[in-house]
């Protein structure tokens, strides 16, 4: 070894990590630009091009056949069911034809007639379908006028896309199949035949689409027979056959997806009602209730869950699907969504420093500076796994059945909730495993101190989402300030959930990002004239959509194996060639958020490239790390209320031109002093959830269940909670064949509601 | 001593390639020849003819190679008395691979150890030879010695040095280890998993009982800037091939096959000798991910062929019992069991449709009373309902069993994953019949790996292996349809996320302190334990570092932060160099970014880690 001169030497100062901040700095990411198609500030463009259209809600749901409408409801949700077998499905559909025709024979009968008409057309399941339809009848006369109207265009969109579909379907089936001996058929058939074609022009439909919807009724033709060989007439038929099984299959599949009619209520004590389908998750609909309620769109709205009757609350996580969980709820349950901002939701991106460092004090806490944060939230959440906070805390632990409240030194893992047992060491493998993740989720318990004696109103609870009243497999837990039980919660979180809450919160921050542009660019906008009679257009397109069904359903029949198919189903009532309602769009259908690409919020530059290495002996004192950048989300939360502010009611009729009474229809928007939570706190205590504010302000009453509906008949019949074990239908059927025949009727109740609500002016 | 040049004096240089009995090659010499010309007069008179582009002069008193070749003899300061050997600079060494294999390869004992290593991981397919090092491994008991020459070396020193250089790959193989079957069976060895040890392999290896323990092993790591022969390493020296820094950049698993796999291999042995603290239940669960690894490593190819005809949806017949032995009719449908009174009633409605979409299953098995329960604890609103469900065999209940784990996660019996289910709970179930006794056999035969070869050494002694396997089968359910890679990358997850993970401790004295202390060093921070809490007491952060010194006189080390927080220790337990080169080099692990990860600053890395031999 050379004997250095140098006695003492600095062998380097400390650069700052220049990667790690131009990381971060890069988000959001470019990738999901072409999500978000270039705002139109024509709106009348809105109902012209279905592409925009399709930007909207209805993308996420495609085409559904009628059948699987039939409904049952919860109190604030209805349950739409699906149908399993071809059988049931078929049987369903001309239960649905026979109370179509009822219902439009006795349109002005009162509907609380219904329930005894429809138990004489259905053939099984008599109590079952009553005790629906008498909640149909609630949920029905629940929903406000503007969600009725939403509601009835999301069904009519549902429906002319699974017309247009299956009309599709179904000339491209008759293509192939009278094929002469040696002649192939032509290719060209296939285009002459197509209903998208603009050959059928809107005649009676009322549709200012015009566009027709060539893409989506494409897709599903099966592939005409290659021309080069010359299938015998056996094999075009097992063909032609096999196709139609794939056919009747897809639609089946089609026909299972869950939906749930779903009421959320605001901070103000309205509520929107939205439908929900199960492959939907949170963010979409919160994109959606952003669009509804014209809200800043910060990173802490929330959709949240409670139950009153456990007293809890959990915010969804926005990767979450929404129809999952309220799933869980029974069918007698008082659980609320509510629509809310929640500042700890994303707290841990906000202020990593409060989980990751908290053993130091608050006063290092607040002397943070950004650039620390952001390294933080690299090193915690851009690894190759989240890593969760090594949190330790005396907590109270609730005795199993008890009133009684235990401590224990409790330690977080990943890998679960850990204590350390009595007379034992802190050490890993004397650890005992208090609970893992798998599969509880995490909630806010409320006012605990009264319910179970709690020492502190501190509490959180871990229990399976299934788990929906007091139960000993509810684990309860107590902690003596606010800021250990957001640590926890958090630190649970981060465990179950891991980057997707950054991923989530990426998302949210370049949501509103978006929105705050948008807001700025607003401009009034011109009303849309058109109101089309969607009862007429409902009925019909309905009888349609049954003679597709049928004949569909009876190409399939044995007779037809060696024989030609049957004739095509008689012309349709309605040319449809429209995928999209007639109605204009309802709030939900709004038009699409401007381009990521014109987005202003402040993102400083950083450099990009890593200055070279340059480590200068002895170090300067000074550290050059680039300037920090303002936290977006932050930013964004101390912006002042205007942004906050709805826009004024012109414009809001602009984007739901179809509610013919919009001042009265159009719940209020949520008024100025919309109450806003620190960012620092946790749940604010008012809560809707248990102490709800009626539609009609100023009765709050402490029967919860009267808060939320207006008409107190409602509560008289509650149905009997069936057990989710149980079967509800006889033989065969697999889940969620309950609701046979219910689907036509709700319909039917849809449209008597409709009719209703026009005569009334 | 006359400087003028033209002098001619005697320069003897030891030729190795002679022998080690031949004397030295002795050459008239001026002090102005520069080594250029001694190793061409030297080549010349040995009258050998061979490839000497590899060879070099290394200087024995000054510890010193002799690279420059342009530099004169009076410029390195060499007179009559120097002695000089002639020798290659590459020399096999015997590797210790992270996964217990030994290879036998030529490293480089002239260049830096940094440098040395980028040859070793670039012959062996490993990207990022920045986050491993060569580590002095433990002296071994002289009686084993005779065992080791038993030992299987795989032999990599028939590997030209060109063709190492070569960057191409063939079948996602480097090409060198495509030129022979032998060559082939020693990559697999690199990048496939090792089946797990026989529990007496684990319980005889040395296990750290406490910090100090590990601090100890600590010591061992080589110098980076610093060449082998200098740090007394010689030929067919034994070394091991560890990662050191735990900071893993970029992984993905096409391009890091093997990196992927030694690092798992590392990862286990970490927690099966107890080098890193966990749970029970992360023990476990670790074990099962062990059991996972084995088997879709050794079956890979099979996993894939095998594949499913469609399962029908009924179950022939069974008779199940509830708790309290009543006899129902069971039907399989979907994500759901329904039951009856009996088979004719089967066609009716069911007593009970019981969803098990997102039910615990758990197993409840003794082979010898030939019990077989499958206990499912069933979410709903009032809580959680326990069931029990009795099969009649073993047969039976594999297939129920393996029905019921599908459906709690909410896949049908139609899912891909089922005749692959059933069979590992077959294999299980073989483990428990196993004879204990028996399980000093080769544990690697597919279905008789003994649990004990997943566990750390501590639960052999608390559980038997009867009370074991059902513990890892818990787990198992969790990992059970796990491909290879995405079982190898959640081991490695679970134990980066154990929370001592990534620290290296070594004992250090604090200024002013009068006891030994342990400084842990992390990739994001250093934390001070006091020995005798046995706890955390102080946590610094790099990113608050503002510069950090080494006095190599004393053995010291300065390190300042933010808000002038000073502090000084001295190494007990490692040189400061190591202290120094571990705090430099995961500064180094966090400049690396995307855009220049092919190319690895070595100059930085050096900067940052080499002390004063880096001016």
């Amino acid at each position: 070894m050379c004997v250095s001169p140098c006695k003492r030497i600095c062998v380097s100062s400390f650069h700052a990590f220049p990667d790690m901040t131009c990381q971060l700095s890069r988000r959001p990411r470019p990738s999901n630009e072409n999500s978000l198609p270039p705002r139109s500030t024509d709106h009348n463009k809105l109902i012209d091009t279905p592409q925009n259209l399709d930007s909207g809600q209805l993308e996420t749901r495609e085409s559904n056949s009628k059948s699987d409408l039939s409904a049952v409801s919860m109190s604030d949700i209805c349950l739409l069911l699906q149908m399993d077998d071809i059988d049931a499905m078929f049987s369903d559909l001309l239960g649905e034809m026979d109370l179509l025709t009822q219902s439009l024979e006795q349109e002005t009968a009162a509907p609380t007639s219904l329930p005894t008409t429809t138990t004489t057309t259905t053939n099984n399941n008599k109590e079952v379908n009553f005790s629906i339809f008498t909640d149909l009848n609630e949920s029905l006369h629940e929903l406000e006028d503007t969600d009725l109207d939403a509601l009835m265009a999301d069904l009519v969109a549902d429906l002319n896309a699974t017309e247009e579909k299956l009309a599709a379907e179904i000339q491209g089936l008759k293509v192939p199949s009278p094929p002469p001996p040696d002649l192939p058929p032509p290719p060209k058939g296939l285009s002459a035949h197509h209903p998208a074609s603009p050959a059928s022009p809107a005649g009676s439909t009322g549709s200012n689409v015009s566009t027709p919807a060539s893409s989506s009724a494409s897709s599903p033709l099966p592939p005409p027979p290659p021309q080069s060989t010359k299938p015998t007439k056996e094999e075009i038929e097992a063909q032609m056959k096999a196709d139609k099984i794939k056919l009747a299959l897809e639609k089946l599949k089609e026909a299972k997806v869950k939906k749930l009619v779903v009421k959320v209520l605001l901070n103000d004590g309205s509520s929107k009602t939205l439908m929900v389908d199960e492959r939907q998750n949170v963010r979409e609909v919160l994109d959606n209730l952003f669009e509804k309620t014209h809200c800043d769109c910060n990173v802490d709205w929330s959709l949240c869950e409670t139950n009153p009757e456990l007293q809890l609350e959990r915010a969804f996580e926005d990767h979450e699907n929404l129809v999952e969980p309220l799933l869980a709820w029974t069918r007698d349950s008082e659980n609320k969504i509510l629509f809310k901002e929640r500042g700890e939701k994303y707290e841990v991106f906000k202020n990593p420093q409060t989980f990751y460092l908290w053993k130091k004090d608050n006063k290092a806490l607040k002397a943070i500076k950004d650039k620390d944060k952001e390294i933080l939230i690299k090193e915690n959440f851009c690894g190759t796994s989240a890593i969760v906070p090594d949190l330790e805390a005396v907590l109270h632990l609730k005795e199993d059945g008890k009133k009684s409240w235990r401590q224990r030194l409790f330690q977080l893992r990943a890998s679960g909730i850990y204590y350390v047992p009595k007379g034992k060491t802190k050490s890993s493998r004397d650890l005992v495993c208090f609970l893992q993740f798998d599969n509880v989720n995490v909630y806010y318990g409320k006012d605990f101190k009264g319910k179970y004696k709690a020492p502190t109103d501190f509490c959180f609870l871990l229990k399976h989402p299934q788990i929906q009243k007091d139960s000993q497999y509810i684990k309860y837990l107590c902690c003596d300030d606010a800021c250990t039980m957001n640590l926890w919660v958090t630190g649970i979180r981060i465990a179950k959930y891991g980057a997707s809450l950054y991923e989530n919160f990426k998302t949210a921050e370049k949501r509103a990002a978006v929105s705050s542009v948008w807001t700025n660019r607003s401009a009034p906008s011109c009303s849309n004239p058109s109101t089309p009679s969607p009862t007429i257009k409902v009925s019909t397109t309905f009888v349609h959509f049954l003679f597709m069904m049928r004949y569909l359903l009876s190409s399939l029949s044995p007779q037809d194996v060696g024989g030609v198919p049957p004739p095509p189903p008689p012309p349709p009532p309605l040319p449809s060639t429209s995928t999209f309602p007639p109605s204009p769009p309802e709030p939900v259908f709004a038009p699409p958020p401007p381009p990521l690409a014109a987005k202003s919020s402040p993102k400083p530059a950083f450099p990009q490239q890593h200055p070279p290495p340059n480590f200068p002996l002895p170090p300067p004192p000074a550290m050059d790390f680039p300037p920090p950048p303002p936290l977006p989300p932050i930013a964004d939360h101390s912006e002042a209320p205007p942004d906050f502010l709805p826009p004024p009611p012109p414009s809001f009729g602009s984007l739901s031109p179809l509610p013919p009474l919009p001042g009265k229809s159009l719940p209020p928007p949520p008024p100025p002093c919309f109450r806003r939570m620190d960012q620092s706190l946790p749940p604010p205590p008012p809560d809707p959830g248990f102490l709800p504010p009626p539609p009609p302000p100023p009765a709050p009453t402490a029967a919860p269940s009267a808060a939320v509906r207006p008409s107190g008949s409602v509560r008289k019949m509650p149905p009997p909670p069936p057990k989710r074990t149980t079967p509800t239908l006889p033989a065969g059927g697999g889940g969620g064949g309950g609701g046979e025949g219910g689907g036509g009727d709700f319909m039917s109740e849809l449209m008597k509601a409709m009719q209703k609500k026009r005569s009334v002016p | 001593h006359a400087s003028g040049g033209s002098e001619r004096w005697d320069l003897s240089v030891t030729v190795e390639d002679l022998g080690p009995d031949a004397p030295p090659v002795t050459l008239s010499v001026t002090s102005d020849l520069h080594v250029g010309g001694v190793i061409l007069r030297l080549v010349e008179k040995t009258q050998i003819k061979r490839d000497w582009s590899d060879h070099a002069i290394w200087w024995e008193q000054k510890q010193r190679w002799l690279l420059r070749t342009s530099w004169t003899l009076e410029k390195y300061g060499i007179h009559a008395d120097a002695r000089l050997l002639y020798m290659p600079q590459h020399k096999p060494l015997k590797l210790g691979l992270p996964n217990g294999i030994t290879l036998r390869l030529h490293a480089c004992f002239s260049s830096p150890v940094f440098q040395t290593l980028m040859g070793i991981c670039r012959m062996l397919n490993i990207r990022h030879p920045e986050e491993l090092s060569l580590l002095r491994p433990l002296e071994e008991k002289k009686k084993k010695k005779d065992k080791d020459s038993a030992e299987e070396i795989y032999d990599l020193t028939e590997v030209p040095r060109s063709s190492v250089s070569r960057p191409c790959l063939y079948n996602g193989m480097p090409a060198h280890f495509a030129d022979s079957p032998k060559m082939e069976a020693i990559y697999k060895m690199l990048s496939v998993t090792q089946p797990p040890p026989a529990p007496e392999v684990v319980a005889k290896q040395y296990r750290p009982a406490s910090v100090v323990d590990k601090a100890h092993i600590n010591g061992r790591w080589l110098d980076s800037s610093r060449c082998l022969i200098q740090q007394g390493i010689r030929e067919n020296d034994r070394l091991w091939l560890r990662f050191k820094y735990f900071a893993f950049y970029d992984i993905e698993p096409k391009y890091d096959v093997v990196r992927l796999t030694q690092l798992y291999e590392q990862a286990r042995w970490s927690i099966l000798l107890e080098d890193i603290d966990c749970t029970e239940e992360e023990m476990m669960l670790f074990g099962a991910l062990q059991y996972h690894i084995s088997k879709v490593s050794q079956s890979e190819d099979l996993s894939f062929v095998v594949k499913l005809k469609h399962v029908t949806i009924c179950f022939r017949p069974k008779k199940l019992t509830l708790k309290g032995y009543k006899q129902y009719w069971f039907k399989f449908q979907d994500t759901s069991i329904s039951y009856y009174k009996s088979k004719e009633e089967s066609i009716g409605e069911p007593i009970q449709q019981i969803n098990l979409r997102g039910c615990e299953v758990a197993p409840d098995v003794n082979m010898a009373a030939q019990k077989f329960l499958i206990r499912l604890l069933i979410p709903a609103p009032e809580g959680m309902n326990e069931v029990y469900l009795r099969c009649e065999n073993e047969q039976q209940y594999a297939q129920w069993m393996a029905a019921c784990r599908l459906a709690s996660k909410g896949k049908s019996l139609a899912d891909s994953s089922f005749q692959s289910e059933i069979k590992s709970i077959h294999s299980f179930l073989a483990m428990q019949r196993t004879n204990p006794s028996s399980h000093g056999n080769t544990p690697a035969n597919d279905e008789s790996i003994n649990t004990h070869s997943l566990v750390s050494p501590r639960y052999h002694k608390k559980y038997k292996t009867k009370q074991l396997t059902p513990r890892i089968l818990d787990a198992y359910q969790n990992v059970a349809q796990l491909s290879l890679t995405d079982a190898l990358t959640r081991f490695l997850q679970i134990w980066q996320a154990l929370p001592d993970f990534g620290l290296s401790y070594i004992v250090v004295r604090f200024k002013g302190s009068r006891k030994d202390e342990v400084l842990g060093i992390a990739p994001n921070r250093l934390i001070r334990i006091d020995l005798g809490v046995g706890d955390v007491v102080k946590t610094w952060r790099y990113n608050n570092m503002k510069q950090w010194n080494v006095n190599w006189d004393i053995r010291q080390m300065a390190i300042e932060f933010e808000g002038n927080v000073n502090i000084a220790f001295s190494c007990v337990t490692a040189d400061c160099k190591i202290v120094h080169e571990f705090i430099g080099g995961y500064i180094f692990m966090s400049t690396r970014s995307r855009e220049k990860s092919d190319t690895l600053n070595e100059e930085l890395f050096h900067k940052l880690t080499g002390g004063h031999e880096a001016l």
